[in-house]
């Protein structure tokens, strides 16, 4: 144990090192460019490539990462670049701009490693064929075949695991999106309206209610999952014990139910909407309490009644709290894997429960198929994309009805 | 006081139903929790029972002991530990700066990264996730915390930025330009003054960035697949997996990772979800 | 000590000029008091003064060294801003010797610099306080200590006053002066409010819609305004105008318009280019007389209605009707009011100006 933490302790400092290289190498690219304006190209080129040229030396000395040739044909461009950069600035230089950039530019690099870079990786995946089969020679000598569309003509007429298929996917997750925003907005909206009222206890309440959402997922997940167990969870103890004392309703249909494995998209659901909830419920509790209390008292002078208050002041100004959270929230279920992974992922585990994106996790993890994936993950963006178009262009429409 | 006295019954009833669906409302939130507590403190030999008593006969804490002493929880733990500090630590300090010059700068390209941050919250985590797999297997980081670092560093950095960017802009600038005439340099004003003054966003964001990757699964379950480096999360779906055997030890084990989480996160919740709410409301 | 030169400095944001062609130079040792409505451009030329604007294009010069591309840091020059800019999380004592660390003098000379300056100010009791635990005076007075210590070449004030209740601004208001004469130091100080301007300035620049239109003493500002706005600015209650036009009878010259015909016992400027019938003329309320006076150079009679009476104690405020102008006269409160009456206008201290231009024409 004690030489584990020295070395993941060595390991951890490598990593922070490694950052604070990068980082310093950007700024050091940037202060040199802002600063030398009026000078030629060359001198800051040269400055900044060498911490780079440092770290490449490091990377290859260390270890496996890069082979000296790679590091050599990374530095050329890296210098081309430079060159070109560098005239450019030379015209285009605005010394006050350094430090805007500089602050900035550590945090976006990474943003463009991490988020934008795969992103087109993934399209090159998708045009090309990675599988299991082609991993090894890849990962040696970097070559794929390409393939075209095969990959995109394969998401709408092949299972992306074993049986389903993409349109049941897409009607599922669909549904699955729809209902479980329904019963957060419900929900939450409900709840948050009984805590809105001025009685004992309430910070009490509140806290006990945001449990779910306060709870590690995956343990919340996991211990609910739990209590769908067909033989040792509650509902289906209670199930049993109820059936057992009313013998009544049993023979109106009641009985223990395969939770796992026969119900396993409303299992996951219903898991679902109770996690979720009380996330809303924050947002919406919060919405209310900013509603000043005024504009009531002068509905109550006007003679309105309670559903008129709450139709006509209390939904008009929730509706600046209420539409991000209610976006927010659709994008968040509509991506996500963990609810469904978390119950149905292990091995034997059934396909009736997945939606888009857990398919998606499956077919790349599970079954393998990533350039398969890519493809079909390249169609779920676009999916996502078109729908978010449509709904600011209805969100903007119904603004306008309001303003 | 007339006026009181007559609304006084209806208003009684009124508020008992309130009572009633709000304990109702916690029992269902809480009862999971409760059940967890309930398993674990279970002795050996009747961990699988139908029985729903939350304290159960003859409550033992060998489960603890043995989720301790039989399995890697504490390693898991330890691993846990290190990717996420790490992970936040890079993330805070990319955030704090970023988040400044978006506040303080009028630079071509600042309403576009603004925008390209939020954007980012619109792509599907699971859609990068086999690029980056790949990146991170190509440079051979599997089943490292390097790895898992980079994997992480970046996913809650756009949020970060948001949340610091709000923050700063609540700071009156000529606490700057007052720091600037006395002689500091511009980055020197934000590092000495506006620094020390955003602490409460910075312990947000902080905060965030840890829950996130604390709490993490599904990319853990891709990059790590050496025992010895799992996390906890990926450490408990273990245990849970092999339902019957180590039920009590799963129970254990969740508990004394959410007892901790749960304090932080109820002491926290309020600014969080401000801080949710503010950066989608402004974007 | 410093002076300060502006030549021909611009301001532009985007396509709109701000300020243009400012011309203007400080004197070492002067109190100078730029003052205007806002938007006039007078906090933005202070910030440029101070580094925290960008200059686009003429000088600035302090000690004939042109600091338009020094970072403020470096112009040794000090400033109290309108909201004090304390630093919430230093202590009153750390706020005031912020500056003297960050150039690393050494601690027995920050201490002593940070005593005498709580001395002179007292505020030595609140040297372990934060800001928030203090009053806004109490507040005002750390931030120009913090200026003090600093012993900079120029003080820069952005409307340090303009937080403050009426009674306290009065009080800091002698404070500043008897500090100006103590420190004997060039001071720039930005404003809105004319009183403030006449009482502390050794010169004042009035300021607006970006150009500077008069520099002088308060009592040159006062008695001779270049123009209509310098006019209507300075002074409290504010000058009557009347528009008219000017006729030479004979030898003689007349303003007329439809309620007067006065004399005007002056000649106008040489060269002075305006139009004559369309000219305004300009008395200050106490420059209106209801009743003869042999000690003043009084004009001819003009015949008014009263619209309304205050009292003010010691004064009494009279609106009049005059024609289709409408006039203020400040008389003593025992002055008996009817519904009309006669005034004479005081013809040393009345001005004509072009109606067009503004410009003043005698």
């Amino acid at each position: 144990m004690n030489s584990q933490v020295l070395l993941s302790l060595l390991e951890v400092l490598q990593m922070v090192g490694f950052v604070a290289f990068v980082t310093l190498w950007i700024e050091a690219y940037l202060y040199v460019h802002f600063n030398f304006p009026k000078k030629s190209w060359f001198l800051p080129a040269v400055l900044s490539v060498v911490p780079f040229a440092v770290l490449l030396l490091v990377l290859v000395a260390v270890g496996p990462v890069i082979t000296v040739g790679q590091a050599v044909n990374i530095y050329l461009y890296s210098l081309l670049a430079e060159a070109l950069l560098s005239s450019f600035f030379r015209y285009k230089g605005d010394k006050k701009l350094a430090l805007p950039y500089m602050l900035i530019m550590p945090g976006f690099v990474g943003l463009a490693l991490l988020i934008a870079y795969p992103l087109v990786f993934e399209v090159y995946l998708a045009f090309h064929d990675l599988k299991l089969t082609t991993l090894k020679v890849w990962s040696e000598t970097g070559y794929l075949p390409f393939v075209n569309f095969e990959h995109f003509y394969d998401v709408f007429t092949k299972s992306p695991l074993s049986e389903v298929s993409f349109w049941q996917l897409l009607g599922r997750t669909l549904w699955w999106t729809v209902v479980n925003v329904f019963f957060h907005v419900a929900g939450g909206l409900a709840l948050a309206l009984l805590l809105n009222n001025e009685i004992r206890l309430r910070g009490l309440y509140r806290t006990l209610l945001v449990i779910p959402w306060a709870m590690p997922c995956v343990v919340a997940v996991l211990a609910m999952r739990g209590e769908f167990h067909s033989e040792y969870g509650f509902i289906n103890i209670m199930i049993g014990r109820l059936t057992d004392a009313f013998p009544m309703l049993a023979q109106l249909g009641m009985h223990k139910v395969q939770w796992l494995s026969q119900h396993a998209f409303l299992t996951c659901t219903i898991i679902n909407v109770w996690l979720g909830i009380p996330f809303m419920m924050v947002v919406i509790l919060g919405g209310l309490q900013s509603i000043p209390k005024s504009y009531y008292e002068a509905a109550s002078i006007d003679g309105a009644s309670r559903f008129q208050k709450f139709r006509h002041v209390t939904l008009p100004l929730l509706r600046p709290v209420l539409a991000p959270a209610v976006t927010l929230g659709t994008v968040w279920t509509f991506n996500n894997i963990n609810v469904i992974y978390l119950v149905t992922g292990q091995s034997g585990g059934t396909e009736e429960a997945d939606i888009l994106v857990s398919a998606l996790y499956k077919a790349a993890f599970t079954f393998n198929r990533f350039s398969y994936s890519a493809a079909f993950a390249l169609v779920i963006f676009v999916l996502l994309a078109v729908i978010s178009l449509m709904w600011l262009k209805f969100s903007k429409g119904t603004e306008s009805a309001y303003d | 006081m007339t006026e009181l006295r007559r609304s006084t019954p209806r208003f009684k009833w009124g508020i008992f139903a309130v009572h009633a669906a709000l304990i109702l409302a916690c029992v269902i939130n809480i009862y999971p929790l409760l059940r967890i507590i309930s398993v674990s403190l279970r002795p050996g030999n009747r961990l699988i029972s139908t029985d729903l008593a939350l304290i159960p006969d003859g409550a033992t804490l060998l489960s603890y002991v043995s989720v301790i002493k039989n399995t890697n929880f504490l390693l898991w733990l330890w691993n846990s530990l290190i990717i996420t500090v790490a992970t936040s630590l890079i993330g805070v300090i990319l955030a704090s700066t970023a988040g400044y010059a978006f506040s303080r700068f009028r630079f071509p390209g600042n309403k576009l990264g603004l925008t390209l941050l939020l954007g980012t919250q619109m792509i599907p985590a699971g859609m990068l996730l086999l690029p980056l797999f790949l990146m991170v297997m190509k440079l051979g980081l599997i089943n490292t915390y390097l790895g898992m670092v980079i994997a992480y560093s970046v996913s809650s950095l756009p949020f970060s930025i948001w949340i610091l960017k709000g923050y700063y802009d609540t700071v009156p600038r000529s606490l700057e330009e007052a720091a600037m005439v006395d002689g500091t340099t511009q980055f020197g004003a934000f590092y000495r003054i506006v620094l020390p003054l955003s602490t409460p966003a910075l312990a947000i964001a902080f905060l965030f960035n840890f829950t996130a990757a604390w709490n993490e699964y599904l990319v853990a379950r891709v990059i790590l697949s050496n025992s010895a480096k799992y996390t906890w999360t990926l450490g408990l779906f273990e245990l849970q997996g092999q339902f019957i055997t180590q039920w009590g030890m799963f129970a254990a084990g969740s508990v004394l990772i959410t007892i901790p989480v749960l304090m932080v996160f109820l002491y926290s919740s309020k600014w969080l979800v401000s801080g949710l709410t503010l950066g989608s409301v402004k974007g | 000590m410093a002076s300060v030169t502006f030549s021909n400095v611009k301001k532009i944001y985007g396509d709109n000029e701000v300020l243009h062609k400012v011309n203007l130079e400080i004197q070492d040792k002067e109190f100078l008091i730029l003052v205007g409505p806002s938007g006039c451009g007078k906090s933005t030329l202070l910030r440029m003064l101070a580094g925290l604007e960008e200059i686009s294009s003429g000088e600035i010069a302090i000690d004939g060294q042109v600091v338009n591309d020094l970072p403020p840091r470096d112009r040794q020059l000090a400033m109290v801003f309108q909201d004090y800019a304390l630093y919430p999380h230093m202590t009153v004592e750390e706020n005031m010797s912020f500056g003297l660390r960050i150039r690393k003098l050494p601690q027995e000379e920050i201490d002593s610099r940070v005593m005498d300056a709580a001395n002179t100010l007292q505020i030595q009791k609140f040297l372990k306080r934060k800001p928030r635990q203090l009053s806004g005076g109490q507040r005002q007075r750390v931030a120009i200590g913090r200026a003090i210590v600093r012993k900079p070449k120029v003080f820069l004030f952005d409307e340090p006053l303009s937080n403050l209740d009426a009674k306290l601004r009065e009080e800091m208001r002698v404070e500043l002066a008897k500090l100006h004469k103590k420190l004997g130091a060039t001071m720039v100080y930005v404003t809105h409010d004319q009183v403030e301007a006449m009482t502390l300035a050794s010169r004042i620049a009035v300021m607006h819609a970006g150009y500077i239109q008069q520099i002088g003493t308060p009592i040159e500002v006062y008695s001779r305004p270049d123009n209509i706005f310098v006019a209507g600015f300075i002074g409290s209650p504010t000058m009557n105008f009347m528009d008219g036009s000017l006729e030479t009878e004979g030898e003689l010259l007349y303003f007329k318009n439809e309620a007067m015909k006065l004399r005007v016992p002056f000649p106008l400027c040489e060269g002075a280019e305006f139009d004559r019938n369309a000219v305004v003329l300009g008395v200050r309320p106490e420059d209106v007389y209801t009743e003869r006076k042999l000690d003043k150079n009084l004009g001819d009679m003009v015949r008014a209605k009263v619209e309304v009476v205050e009292l003010l104690g010691h004064r009494k405020n009279v609106y009049l009707e005059c024609g289709k102008s409408r006039l203020l006269a400040t008389v003593p409160a025992l002055f008996k009011t009817e519904e009309a009456m006669f005034l004479w206008f005081d013809m040393d201290r009345v001005h004509l100006f072009d109606k067009a231009s503004g410009k003043r024409i005698c």
